[in-house]
């Protein structure tokens, strides 16, 4: 008798703090904005941003100095890739340094007065491109077409190639930057959208001293915690499964995959934002000190800047963040279509993330 | 001027009592310099992993591995199977796997043409690319030398063999960057980029605290109910600290990290302060348009991380749809980012760059329109509190 009374309790309370903390979350409109513009119209303000994917016809101008068959077959074979689009023809170097200064063009060749002799001679001929570095994918561009033209001519040179290759790019065939970029960042939305949201409610607690909301025991600890965790999982299966089904991004995972690691993930995220969220006093405080943590927790995750380049300081505090192994987990199982069993490394860390946070944040809350 | 001062005063006692205002702007991009300039130190990542499946194991297998390994990019990995690595490179442990073919030096020898197989994970982009150019230079190499042995024993001359197998030479030029320097390409846009976020969130706390605590009228009271003073000496005060930031920034990049740069460090110094003060007219906007801290703070911070994707340092501008770029042109980072290629990299003076610098100064006259909501706020103090 006496444990169902208890368990009464336990459940009034529960349902009392659980209630209390969606209407807090509900009733403030600075948090409201963050969740509702920032969770659900970024991730399609991004796709939209993103939509083409890769940078195609980079406007170059070619000096031809050559002006010969065998220069104006290259530019003719340099004009038809998809990379590059000869946008202006130039007498001399000056003119196009000035196009490329002025941004017209973003990359130069020049063909030099021998390179046809050359090539008639069966000498190496040489020719020059200059790229604008202000974006790598000009440099990526320009690099990409000269050298499969340069390829192509080689091979026909040499009737037999002696080891042919086969190349293989299966989960992000054109270099695409909207498939690589996007699978990652969604997981950093729901991370970063939470964090800041929980931080912005815990910090106006706070200053209007209605800390004691948060007092009454595990009970009321694990009742905000289901609050924070019903939204997301409804936030993160917006965004994980259906926003990439609109615009047509790969989703290679099974569902229940998917599922079960946005659940961990989510929940990981709920405690890091729990335990974090504590330190925070003022409501500001947290767009004031950490808003570019977001450009950081991109860099942490390994997905830009490969993983093994990390140094180790860095690696060590990409541990303390969901996102170095939601990301990952994410990227293999709904982009790469790898299978929940050869991710659960990654799953292992996400659990021991998880139980770490867990207690650090049910110790602050109860501390509190 | 001694209602100026008297802000000023009032202000630094605030600053001096609140270390938020510190610690959210110097604090802030200090721990953002010490992050992406020891995060990027390397430049450009060397030793990626790339898996091998060797089905040879033969001389000119192991040969290849080995130089593949010697590059400055990749690193060996080697596995048994294809299985195996292919779940590796699934899961983003190595970049890439090359299938070395049964039989390949048997199949060269007997001028078989054997097929020499590679598969490369782009989902990781950065380390995607850097080993698929390693491999296919490799594997071109591979290929000539074996060709340049048939030639040589048909009695062809080296110089007529090099011109039958690499008939054309690339000779590349990296305007602006000339090592490729990952480090120098992100953190020169990536850091103003911060910058940008602190003035706009700091800009838009500093005038809004006023509102939320309702000192206001305090505030107006010294100046003697001059709105455009209260506000003036506030500004006037983060304007300083902001360009204070700005030149301290640009000094680390140029002149201590000594990142590529055509153009004498005046102009850096200008676009700087030129994108602190257009930044401060956009936190001004906000504030005026929603004259309530939290709502201000939220619409600031979305607005203000749009400049990571937006200024188009990464994937260009004009690979974005239309009216995307249209939002772009409204981001000060944009308009800081073109001006620093334009000078920093073409050294165009201001011939070249005169439009980013009317572009950013017409945001100084943005806030007109809008900046007597703030005004009313300030006086009525009708502050929503929820």
């Amino acid at each position: 008798m006496k444990f169902i009374d208890y368990m009464k309790g336990w459940f009034r309370d529960f349902w009392k703090g659980f209630g209390g903390e969606l209407r807090t979350i509900f009733s403030d409109g600075g948090v409201m904005i963050i969740f509702t513009v920032a969770g659900l119209g970024y991730p399609i303000l991004y796709n939209y941003i993103y939509l083409n994917g890769t940078l195609d016809e980079t406007p170059i101008a070619v000096v031809d100095d050559a002006d010969c068959f065998e220069s104006r077959e290259y530019i003719r074979q340099l004009d038809a890739t998809r990379e590059v689009d000869i946008a202006f023809r130039c007498e001399n170097m000056a003119q196009a340094q000035e196009l490329m200064a002025e941004r017209k063009v973003n990359g130069i060749v020049l063909f030099p007065s021998d390179f046809g002799e050359k090539m008639l001679r069966h000498e190496t001929a040489t020719l020059s491109i200059y790229a604008d570095m202000s974006s790598f994918l000009y440099y990526k561009n320009l690099l990409m077409s000269t050298n499969m033209v340069m390829l192509d001519k080689a091979h026909s040179a040499v009737s037999v190639q002696a080891v042919p290759y086969e190349e293989n790019i299966p989960y992000n065939r054109t270099f695409a930057y909207n498939i690589f970029l996007l699978s990652a960042i969604f997981l950093l939305v729901i991370q970063q959208v939470m964090f800041y949201g929980m931080c912005m409610v815990e910090g106006t607690k706070v200053e209007e001293n209605r800390l004691h909301e948060n007092r009454g025991g595990l009970r009321i600890f694990w009742a905000r915690s289901v609050a924070y965790w019903l939204i997301f999982m409804g936030l993160g299966l917006y965004i994980a499964c259906i926003v990439p089904a609109m615009f047509g991004l790969p989703q290679r995972g099974a569902f229940g995959d998917i599922f079960s690691l946005l659940a961990l993930f989510v929940t990981d995220c709920v405690f890091f934002c729990m335990f974090w969220s504590t330190f925070f006093r003022r409501r500001e405080s947290v767009f004031v000190l950490y808003l570019f943590m977001s450009p950081v927790c991109i860099f942490l995750t390994g997905f830009s800047w490969p993983a093994s380049a990390i140094p180790g300081i860095w690696k060590v505090v990409s541990y303390f963040i969901p996102t170095t192994f939601g990301c990952r987990a994410f990227i293999n199982m709904n982009t790469a279509g790898a299978a929940l069993s050869s991710n659960v490394h990654l799953m292992w860390l996400l659990l021991l993330q998880t139980a770490v946070y867990m207690v650090a944040s049910g110790y602050r809350s109860l501390r509190r | 001027m001694e209602k100026l001062i008297a802000v000023i005063k009032r202000e630094l006692g605030i600053w001096s009592r609140r270390p938020i205002y510190m610690a959210g702007s110097v604090g802030v991009m200090a721990c953002c310099c010490i992050f992406y300039l020891s995060f990027l130190e390397e430049g450009v990542p060397s030793d990626l992993p790339i898996g091998i499946v060797d089905n040879d194991n033969s001389s000119m297998s192991r040969n290849f591995i080995q130089q593949l390994d010697a590059t400055q990019l990749g690193r060996v990995v080697m596995y048994n199977d294809f299985a195996e690595a292919r779940e590796d490179m699934q899961r983003g442990d190595i970049t890439s796997v090359c299938v070395i073919p049964h039989g390949m030096y048997a199949d060269v020898q007997a001028q078989r043409q054997p097929t020499f197989t590679f598969y490369v994970n782009t989902l990781y982009f950065l380390g995607g690319s850097l080993s698929y150019k390693d491999i296919l230079t490799l594997v071109n190499l591979t290929s000539g030398a074996v060709t340049r042995q048939v030639m040589r024993m048909k009695g062809m001359g080296d110089a007529e063999i090099m011109g039958k197998l690499r008939p054309v030479d690339v000779d590349v030029h990296m305007i602006g960057n000339p090592t490729m320097n990952y480090g120098a390409y992100l953190a020169n846009t990536l850091l103003p980029v911060m910058l940008e976020m602190i003035v706009i969130i700091l800009t838009i706390y500093c005038l809004g605290t006023e509102l939320k605590y309702g000192t206001s009228r305090e505030l107006l009271a010294l100046t003697g109910g001059d709105f455009h003073a209260a506000i003036g000496g506030k500004l006037l005060l983060l304007t300083g600290l902001y360009t204070l930031i700005a030149w301290t920034l640009m000094f680390l990049l140029y002149g201590i990290m000594h990142f590529p740069l055509a153009c004498s460090i005046g102009w850096m110094l200008l676009d700087s302060f030129l994108m602190v003060i257009a930044s401060e007219a956009v936190a001004l906007v906000i504030l005026s348009c929603i004259p309530v801290l939290r709502f201000a703070l939220s619409v600031g911070a979305l607005f203000s991380v749009l400049a990571l994707s937006l200024t188009g340092f990464t994937l260009p501008l004009e690979a974005m749809p239309g009216p995307i770029q249209g939002i772009a042109e409204l981001l000060p980072m944009r308009h800081y980012y073109l001006m620093a290629v334009r000078c920093g990299m073409f050294d165009g003076g201001f011939a070249l760059c005169y439009k980013e610098i009317l572009h950013m100064i017409v945001y100084l006259f943005a806030p007109l329109p809008v900046i007597w909501r703030l005004k009313d706020a300030y006086i009525k103090l009708d502050y929503i509190k929820k």
